[in-house]
């Protein structure tokens, strides 16, 4: 299997006050194409810090990170954000627990916003037939306000899978959905791993957790 | 779908806050349209008044104005005169075209409204006088042809006061001489239409003026030195010149302070406005940070953001704009009256002038004062950091 | 600056001299007060035979005037200006005005009326007439005063005889060598009590 991610001694610590914070304590971890990875963790643990590091969305304070074989931290100064926002839009998608849909657009429109900006020319799927595929292709025209939980968080799928990323990062992809929908959205997160995509997220959803091929438990900052 | 159609939902989000701000800059386009449509109307409308008098060098007798001033409003007595010879020495001037001698005078009438008004005859020549005035039109008769005649042209307004016709008998009020109609001219839009005019022999002899002149309108020469002319003019003993280029210099220079002032003002309410612009878009921005941080994760660069942020504003001021300037076409002939109402003199004609080029003017400099606001706003967009934005709207 | 105000006389006399072209009174306000010393306000209405019945209400004017509409001046377009007169929200009385041709110049009068049509007073705003101080003075003005309409049915401004009984016979000419005026006059006094009752009166009526 291909290596898509290859994290060693990923740290980051916050300055709170007078004292700093070791959010992420020398995490090492890779991540393969075709992979489930779970990350779980009490609250506070690190856990969406460390799938933020991951997903290039923060600099860490220390380590090195390997994604598709490019060096992108390392021993160098910290990362412009425009460097970043290259490597986030060619490698990665990412699913929120809020949805964060447009609300003036309708979900084709939401779906086509990212090829606005940028546009994988090797993508053969078409926003529609996206759409379709995760069941909600009855409902382009409408506005995010008229969907259900589960409705929306296809949709922000859809988006993160326009321009055929390599990686699909979660946060909490299931935290404000009902057991049936999140069993929905369990089962789509499968098949992404399945057809190719390293699926990582962060949960605090057994059956989610159970569902992955790994599951990675974060404590203090640390590999637990 | 594209930058645009994004940008134009962004706006809809929130109507009643676009459309106040829209509002504002509409209000602004269309004082800006307004007062630069009054800079071109005032300014050909004076011309014109000018032009149409028919002679560019006005000769009067030297004295106080304030005197012909009062003969004018009160029908006082004292007002200077010219004498008839200097018809003859200004004609054999080689600069001049034609001379056309005028005696205005004017009789306290008693009977005009409740404190009386004056009542004014021009007296001009019957040969030389028309010549110079040729856009005027008659709606039935002519001039008269004998400078003895007791005959009477009126201006358009002034037969309608009087509700004369051409035939029907005009009596001039406290010297009670009956004149006849010979007739009655075509509205020309100029201060013609209110006068009254007599052969300059029967004003010289109603009103025992013989040989006097209080006036002598001088056309000159194509390619005339006006300002050697001129100094020409000013070694007659007695007389005042007149150059209309320089009344229209004196009052287009007075014009011009207004003018500034009015721009000012102009200038104002569309700094107000973007300030307007300024608010909206920054607060839309702020509200809207976790949205755009997310599209920041989604692949768009900074000058992306920075691009759909500022399309916003520029779609807010064209929409301002436009309603603006069609606003300020809508109301030309209002604002036109109000104008009329406040200013002392005004010429005839169009106050209020609005072509393409003032409509494209004032649409390019409110786009661009637009454009010019929506820079913070847009760059504080642009800056935004996706996990940062995130953070603040789970906060 | 000398010149400029010059000119700007030159500009201005005549338009001075004749500063008000059609019937409006020349301050409203004043004459309003003056006219109906109870009003608290007035509205200016603006009407024409064209907008108010055109052709049909011509036709009926020029009847009931017993004399048809002349020349350049009186024509179905000439506005007609009419102010109703307020005490409160209630309406107290009118003013209106109409343009005349007279022998040497244009004459308006002006009639103030009750809301029952009657003549409260009589006032000529302008006048060009060899009896112009005689029309306008308060003497003959008084002699309107209590008349209406009906008094002016007899009246035949076609030929200008007074009728020999009747409210109307007892009408003097303060100048009678002073030409044909005061025919005038009557003629411009009936033609604005008809107008008045096609506008206003006999639409209450109806």
């Amino acid at each position: 299997m291909t290596r898509l991610i290859s994290a060693k001694g990923l740290t980051k610590v916050y300055r709170r006050g007078n004292e700093d914070v070791w959010a992420v304590n020398g995490v090492d971890l890779e991540v393969q194409a075709g992979e489930m990875l779970a990350i779980t963790g009490p609250s506070g643990s690190g856990k969406t810090t460390l799938l933020n590091m991951l997903g290039c969305l923060d600099n860490p304070t220390e380590g090195r990170l390997n994604v598709n074989g490019k060096d992108v931290f390392g021993d160098q100064k910290e990362m412009a954000e425009t460097a970043l926002t290259r490597i986030r839009r060619q490698l990665f998608g990412y699913i929120f627990q809020k949805f964060y849909l447009v609300p003036t657009l309708t979900v084709l429109e939401n779906v086509q916003l990212p090829l606005i900006f940028y546009k994988n020319r090797a993508a053969r799927k078409t926003p529609e037939s996206l759409l379709s595929q995760l069941g909600v292709g009855h409902r382009i025209d409408h506005l995010p306000s008229e969907l259900s939980g589960g409705e929306m968080q296809r949709v922000a799928i859809a988006r993160a899978l326009i321009n055929e990323p390599k990686i699909l990062l979660a946060d909490e992809p299931t935290g404000n959905l009902d057991t049936r929908r999140s069993g929905e959205i369990k089962d789509i997160m499968r098949s992404l791993a399945q057809g190719g995509i390293a699926v990582v997220m962060v949960t605090h959803n057994q059956e989610m957790a159970h569902a992955a091929n790994r599951i990675v438990e974060i404590r203090d900052g640390k590999i637990y | 779908m594209n930058i645009y159609s994004v940008a134009y939902k962004n706006l809809l989000r929130k109507k009643t806050r676009s459309a106040l701000t829209a509002g504002g800059i509409a209000l602004s386009a269309w004082v800006l349209v307004t007062l630069l449509g009054f800079n071109r109307g005032y300014e050909q409308s004076l011309n014109r008044d000018i032009d149409n008098m028919g002679f560019q060098v006005l000769l009067t007798a030297k004295g106080c104005p304030y005197e012909a001033a009062t003969l004018m409003l009160k029908g006082g007595t004292g007002l200077r005169y010219i004498k008839e010879g200097m018809v003859k020495t200004v004609t054999a001037y080689p600069e001049v075209e034609r001379v056309t001698p005028m005696l205005m005078q004017g009789v306290f009438d008693p009977n005009k409204g409740e404190n009386g008004a004056v009542a004014a005859y021009l007296g001009v020549d019957a040969l030389t006088f028309p010549p110079m005035k040729r856009y005027l039109e008659f709606k039935e008769g002519g001039w008269f042809k004998d400078n003895n005649a007791r005959e009477a042209v009126l201006g358009y307004e002034a037969a309608e006061l009087e509700q004369r016709e051409i035939g029907d008998k005009l009596l001039i009020p406290g010297i009670n001489a009956e004149v006849r109609v010979a007739g009655v001219l075509k509205r020309s839009g100029t201060q013609d239409d209110g006068t009254i005019f007599l052969p300059m022999g029967t004003v010289q002899t109603l009103f025992s003026k013989k040989g006097q002149l209080t006036a002598l309108g001088i056309k000159v020469k194509k390619d005339t030195d006006m300002d050697a002319f001129e100094n020409r003019l000013y070694d007659l003993p007695d007389v005042q010149v007149v150059s209309l280029a320089q009344v229209k210099t004196t009052i287009m220079g007075l014009l011009s302070s207004a003018k500034v002032i009015v721009l000012a003002l102009a200038l104002i309410a569309v700094i107000i406005a973007m300030a307007g612009v300024i608010n909206t878009i920054l607060m839309s921005v702020l509200e809207r940070y976790g949205e755009i941080g997310i599209i920041k994760s989604m692949g768009a660069m900074p000058r992306d953001v920075f691009k759909m942020i500022w399309t916003e504003t520029a779609l807010l001021c064209s929409v301002g704009g436009l309603t603006g300037i069609l606003l300020s076409l809508a109301t030309a002939r209002l604002s036109e009256a109000a104008i009329r109402r406040f200013l002392p003199y005004t010429p005839h004609g169009a106050l209020v002038v609005l072509d393409g080029r003032i409509a494209g003017f004032a649409f390019l400099m409110i786009l661009a004062a637009g454009l010019l606001s929506g820079l913070y706003p847009a760059w504080r967009a642009s800056r935004v950091r996706p996990l940062e934005a995130m953070r603040a709207e789970s906060d | 600056m000398k010149k400029l105000l010059l000119i700007v006389c030159l500009f201005l006399a005549p338009s001075i001299a004749l500063a008000a072209v059609g019937c409006d009174l020349n301050d409203p306000d004043r004459d309003i007060a003056r006219l109906f010393p109870a009003s608290s306000g007035y509205k200016t209405v603006y009407l024409s035979i064209k907008t108010s019945g055109g052709e049909a209400m011509l036709q009926r004017v020029e009847q009931r005037l017993g004399d048809s509409f002349h020349g350049l001046y009186e024509t179905i377009e000439v506005p007609y200006t009419l102010y109703e007169v307020h005490q409160g929200k209630e309406i107290i009385g009118y003013v209106h005005g109409v343009n005349q041709k007279g022998e040497y110049g244009g004459i308006q009068v002006f009639l103030s009326l009750g809301t029952d049509g009657v003549i409260k007073s009589f006032y000529i705003q302008k006048l060009t007439s060899k009896a112009a101080k005689e029309l306008r003075s308060k003497q003959f003005g008084a002699q309107f005063e209590g008349l209406s309409l009906k008094d002016f049915q007899a009246y035949p401004p076609a030929s200008g005889q007074l009728p020999t009984s009747g409210p109307l016979a007892t009408l003097k000419n303060p100048a009678p060598a002073a030409g044909q005026d005061f025919q005038h006059v009557l003629r411009a006094v009936k033609k604005n009590l008809i107008l008045m009752d096609e506008f206003v009166f006999s639409k209450k009526k109806r």
